[in-house]
Order: structure tokens, then C-alpha cells, then sequence
């Protein structure tokens, strides 16, 4: 995550002067720390839900005091957002390693991607559920409008548009410029809708949903005349 | 099956079901009905036409999955009534319906397992080598280095299951009506496909088939591997073989062919004689054929255990006494509607009649008993055929016969491609000798 401009002085201000350590060491012992409450904040939820639990809590597990964990994070959207960011990133990273996809078609490529995410946030979805709801809230920073989460979903558009492109390399579809991406982006935003309210066994009917919508919009794409 | 009437009963009640189907179901179903109306235009248009078609028709309904792909699994077993460039699209749907892609096909394996395929298996083929109307099968080797099968069911089959069938019921809401199709055969063939879904009571059945069928030494049935066996995983032993096209391209001898229809005639009749039970999916990808004679049979999703006698049954049909003992009449239509129709009503001559013809066919009379049947003779396949349509379009059917008439036409089909000659008779009478045994046992 890159440092939020904004909360960086206070955060310095708080850490004092005893610090004498090179700030390289610094930076990585914040990344640990955040990622320490993140974990904790995640492990709660998902064994407790996510209204139930306290930042009371959140700080005892991670094993620092309440008021450093304000320090990290000041309201819980900056924790989801720090959680969203996190999951954009392990996909990407998770998709450039995996050999066998970088061949495969479109639509299992996308069908991949999407169901990855499902796997990852499995245990978390009543945070989800929240997430999304909060970010219904026009003035939330976890509004897909806001300019924090304008940075994620700029990065995750970037990755599509380049998966899109690879596709388009392959001559598999015509160009679709930024549309395409756009388009699914969206389309896994509605995805993530069903998949939480999806109570068949195993969430079956999302993957159905997912593989046969991704199958129709491929070949939509096949069209052509995308390129605006 | 496929008349006029029918056909635009089928295309007004697809238009009306369109409007309560979910994406899970068949959404595509609107395209079906532009398919059927668009082949009746196109069939003078000459066989590229009519193969191009059928190619998307195919598509299609490979696509859709589930019932509509067994409907038209069962089309293409009706040899007589379609085109034959349409049956040739139509039956590479019975091992090569489109595939999941490996990605959904983990995620189908990682949601009913628990853990991905290659964390449960020592080589695990991320492609499927063969795919059925409900799932579709990876070549897989277990951590003990046993070849298996691993049947992985498509996501959310029976929703679709249910929503083609709200589909069908208005397509043939006219035609039930009318009674040419009772609501009970309807309701008979859901129950059919959705017990379909549930693989733990395909493998119950797997289990069953293979201990009660180990008489019949020339018959693999595979076998269960429980551990790794949900209600949407099915793992089994790899059995070997080709389905009946691929089979014929070997050039297999007349006596290897006439060999392999007698031992699927004696098959049929033994589950009838024998279990009261019967392995009801007949097409031909179930059947796995064996240059030397053997053969595999997979498949027992479709497995129909009878309350009716059908041993009976047969042994009373083809006993003719039945022709001129008014006795022996009246307990054949007794067996054949377990008693809701009475001997006298106008309906049980005309079955009988059929009847008589039917076993004039497949069980020629006295002096030629012992003689062969010739099923490669397009003629016979066409009467008998005809004799079983006549049969349902004049309202004879009880609902418990639905399966058996289709796993008896798909024999019938089977033994017709493979040109078998088989001493129906003589097999017949070794079944009921054996179930005489048993019983006597």
C-alpha cells in the first residue's frame, strides 16, 4: 500500500525521535504492524463477525495498545480499504505466477481471476457484506467514487486491461479499449452481490452464474465495434 | 414424439417459460425455440443446411446442459424419426457435450471435496476425457496408483434441472391435455433427473449392479472408491473400452459384433429376469465395447428399480397363450397397468395387438425359434421402433414403463448399429432358467 499522504505526519509525530533506526527498517516495521492488525481484525471477524468485534479486541490480538492501532488505522473503512487494496494486489500477483492461465482462454482466465477473489474472502463475508453496503454511502472512502478507492480500482482496471490486451494479442478478441475492462470490472462488482447472497451448497449457483455470463460477454466481445 | 402439433406446443410453452427462467437455468432456452422453428424452414435446403443446423441445435443443448442435453441425447436415439446429418451432430452429445474449462472444473471439485484435485490425487488430468449430460469425467490416478474415473457435476444442474422442467410442463401443457403425455410421466422423468444429481446414490447404485452383475463375467462394472465419493464427486475405478462408433471403426468381425449383442440382449434381460432393477440410461457412450468381446458398462445415474413384475411380464408377453386364453389376457393387462385398466376397455386390444406384433419381432414364433434376430435390418429397427411410439401415442403407457422403453429402444438402436444378430429367444429362456434358479436358491 502506498503510505496515505494525509496520515503519514501524524503518524511520525507519534513514533518519537528515540527511533533511530533507518527509516527502510521503519517503513517495514509499520508494513508488519498493519499487517499484524489486519490479520487479527480478519481472524475475529470471520470467527466472530465483523459488527461483534472491538477495536478493543482487534488491539489485544495484534498485541499493541488501542490508541497505536488509531494510529494505523482511524475509522474501520480505513481497515477495509487497507483490506481491499491487499486482495487487488494478491490477485495480480497470484495471476502472473500462474503459468498454465496465462494460456488459457478469456473467460476461464476472468472466471479465475473472479473465483480466486471468492476463495480469498470466503471466511470474511459478513465484512463484506458491510464493506459493500458502506460503500453505498456517497460521502464513505469506501465509495467506488472516492479517491482512496479510486487508486485501487484504477490498479485493478490496469490488470484487466492488461489481461484484455494479452487476449487481443492472441487475436482471441477484437480491440475493446478501456471499455472492456470497465465492463468486467462492473460485472465482478455485481458478481461479488450474488456471491454473497448466494445459499446454494458451495455458492454452485454463483459459479454457474459466473462461468455462463463470462462465456455470453466473451462472445459479445468476439462482436466487436467496443473500441469507442 | 416430434409431430406438428407437438412441436409448436413445444415452441409456445418455451416462449412462455422464457419468462420465469433464471440465469441459472436454461437462459438460453429462447434460442432453442428460434432453432426448432428455424430447422422446419431450412429442411428442404439440402443436407449442408440441415447439418449446419443441427451443428448449432447441438451447440445448443450442449450448452444448456441437463435435461434439454438429454433431450436431445434421446432425439438422437430416435434413428428413425430425424434426418440422419441431425443424429450424427446429435449423438456426439453423448461423450462430447462442451466442457468446463479446468479453473471451474477445480472450483466444482474444491467446493464439494474440500481440498483441490491434486492435493487429493497423485496425477490429477486437468481435462476431461469424456463429458455426460450432468457432468463430465477426468482420467485421475489415486496416492494407492489406481487408474480412476472422476465424475465432476456442472454447477447448479439441478436449479436447472427444476427450471426446465417448469419449462416443459407448459411446453406440453396442450398435449397433456389431450393425455398423449400423463402428468405422472412428466413427474416419473424429474424424479428421474434430479435423482441424477445426487452421485452418492449413483455410487449406492454403482455398488449394487457390480455385486448382483458378477455372473455376467464379460460385464465391468467399476468400482467405488467411497473416500473420495460426494453427492457431486463420483470416483471410480477406470474401466476401459469405446463407445459403439468409435468401436465399429476397428473394423470389428461379424462374430465379435454378434458376440457383443447377444451378451447386451442377455444384459437387458437378465436385470429384467433377475433384479427388478434396471440400468435405464442406454445411450451408446455407456456402453464400453471390447475388441475381444467384453464390454464395460458405466453410467447408473438412470437406474430404475420396479415395483411392477417386468419379469413376469416378458415371460407372459412372450408366452402367447395370452393370443386365445382369455385368462392369460386379462393378467397381462394386469401387469402392464397393475390394474387401473380392465381387460375389456377398447384401449387393452389395441395395446395387445401392438404387442403381438412387437413380439412377433424381437421374439419370432415357434418354428423359427431358435433362429437369430438380424437388428442391422433397418426394417425390423423401424417396426419395432414404430410399434413402441404407436404404443404411447394411443395413451398405452404406464408411467413405471417410461425408462424401460427407453433402455429397451436404446438397446434395440445399440444392437441395430452394431448389425447383431442374436438369439433372442434361446437368451431369454437361459435368463429365466436363472431367475428360477435364484429363486430356488
Amino acid at each position: 500500500m502506498k503510505p496515505k499522504p494525509k496520515r503519514r505526519p501524524a503518524q511520525e509525530a507519534d513514533t518519537p525521535r528515540r527511533d533511530s533506526r533507518p527509516p527502510g527498517k521503519r517503513t517495514a516495521n509499520k508494513d508488519r504492524t498493519r499487517k499484524a492488525i489486519l490479520e487479527a481484525a480478519l481472524d475475529l471477524f470471520s470467527r466472530q463477525g465483523f459488527y461483534a468485534t472491538t477495536t478493543k479486541q482487534i488491539s489485544r490480538k495484534a498485541g499493541i495498545a488501542e490508541g497505536t492501532l488509531f494510529n494505523y488505522f482511524r475509522t474501520k473503512e480505513d481497515l477495509a480499504l487497507y483490506f481491499l487494496e491487499r486482495e487487488v494486489d494478491a490477485l495480480i500477483s497470484w495471476f502472473g505466477h500462474d503459468n498454465r492461465l496465462q494460456g488459457a482462454p478469456l473467460p476461464e482466465q476472468l472466471f479465475a481471476v473472479i473465483h480466486r477473489l471468492f476463495e480469498r474472502i470466503e471466511p470474511y463475508q459478513e465484512f463484506i457484506g458491510a464493506i459493500s453496503l458502506r460503500g453505498l454511502h456517497p460521502g464513505s472512502k469506501l465509495s467506488p467514487f472516492s479517491i482512496e478507492r479510486g487508486q485501487i480500482n484504477l490498479r485493478y482496471l490496469r490488470f484487466l486491461r492488461e489481461i484484455l490486451e494479452a487476449s487481443e494479442a492472441r487475436s482471441e478478441i477484437p480491440r475493446v479499449g478501456e471499455i472492456g475492462a470497465y465492463a468486467i470490472a462492473l460485472f465482478h462488482v455485481a458478481m461479488v452481490a450474488h456471491w454473497l447472497n448466494d445459499e446454494s451448497p458451495g455458492k454452485e449457483k454463483t459459479l454457474a452464474v459466473l462461468d455462463r455470463c463470462l462465456k455470453l460477454g466473451t462472445t459479445m466481445l468476439k462482436k466487436g465495434g467496443w473500441d469507442w | 414424439m416430434k409431430s406438428e402439433g407437438g412441436t409448436g406446443a413445444l415452441v409456445r410453452g418455451l416462449r412462455l417459460g422464457k419468462l420465469g427462467l433464471g440465469l441459472t437455468g436454461s437462459y438460453l432456452g429462447y434460442q432453442v425455440q428460434n432453432l426448432f422453428l428455424g430447422e422446419e424452414k431450412r429442411a428442404e435446403r439440402g443436407k449442408s443446411m440441415r447439418r449446419a443446423a443441427s451443428r448449432r441445435i447441438r451447440g445448443e443443448l450442449g450448452e444448456l446442459k441437463g435435461p434439454m442435453m438429454k433431450f436431445g441425447q434421446i432425439l438422437s436415439m430416435q434413428t428413425h424419426l430425424l434426418p440422419r446429418e441431425t443424429i450424427e451432430e446429435l449423438a456426439t452429445l453423448q461423450t462430447r457435450a462442451p466442457a468446463m474449462h479446468p479453473s471451474l472444473a477445480r472450483a466444482r471439485f474444491k467446493s464439494s471435496c474440500g481440498k483441490y484435485p491434486e492435493e487429493l490425487f497423485a496425477e490429477f488430468d486437468a481435462e476431461p476425457f469424456a463429458a455426460a449430460s450432468l457432468g463430465q469425467v477426468h482420467r485421475a490416478i489415486t496416492r494407492t496408483g489406481e487408474k480412476v474415473a472422476v465424475k465432476i457435476q456442472y454447477p447448479a444442474i439441478r436449479a436447472a434441472i427444476e427450471n426446465d422442467f417448469k419449462l416443459l410442463r407448459s411446453a406440453t401443457f396442450p398435449v397433456r391435455l389431450t393425455g398423449h403425455v400423463p402428468v405422472e410421466i412428466l413427474n416419473e422423468v424429474q424424479r428421474g433427473f434430479l435423482e441424477e444429481t445426487d452421485y452418492l446414490h449413483e455410487a449406492k447404485s454403482m455398488d449394487y449392479f457390480r455385486e448382483r452383475l458378477a455372473c455376467l463375467p464379460y460385464v465391468t462394472v467399476p468400482k467405488v472408491h467411497w473416500d473420495l465419493t460426494t453427492d457431486r464427486v463420483l470416483t471410480m475405478s477406470f474401466v476401459s473400452g469405446e463407445p459403439a462408433g468409435e468401436f465399429l471403426l476397428r473394423n470389428p468381425s461379424s462374430a465379435v459384433r454378434d458376440q457383443i449383442g447377444e451378451r447386451l440382449f442377455e444384459l437387458f434381460e437378465y436385470q429384467i429376469q433377475c433384479l427388478q432393477a434396471i440400468h435405464a440410461d442406454p445411450h451408446p457412450g455407456n456402453y464400453l465395447l471390447r475388441m475381444d468381446g467384453t464390454f464395460g458398462l458405466i453410467d447408473f445415474g438412470c437406474v430404475k428399480r420396479c415395483s411392477m413384475d417386468l419379469g413376469e411380464l416378458t415371460r407372459c408377453a412372450v408366452d402367447r397363450s395370452w393370443q386365445y386364453d382369455s385368462a392369460q389376457a386379462e393378467r397381462l393387462v394386469f401387469l402392464v397397468w397393475c390394474g387401473k385398466v380392465s381387460a375389456k376397455d377398447p384401449r387393452t386390444r389395441r395395446m395387445l395387438a401392438y404387442l403381438k406384433d412387437f413380439i412377433d419381432l424381437v421374439f419370432p414364433p415357434s418354428p423359427k425359434a431358435a433362429a437369430e434376430v438380424d437388428f442391422g435390418n433397418p426394417a425390423l429397427l423401424h417396426s419395432v421402433t414404430g410399434k413402441l411410439s404407436q404404443a404411447v401415442g394411443n395413451k398405452l403407457t404406464n408411467p413405471e414403463l417410461a425408462f424401460v422403453s427407453r433402455a429397451e429402444l436404446g438397446l434395440y438402436n445399440l444392437l441395430h448399429q452394431l448389425g447383431a444378430r442374436v438369439r433372442t429367444r434361446e437368451i431369454l429362456d437361459r435368463c429365466v432358467d436363472r431367475a428360477r434358479g435364484l429363486q430356488a436358491g
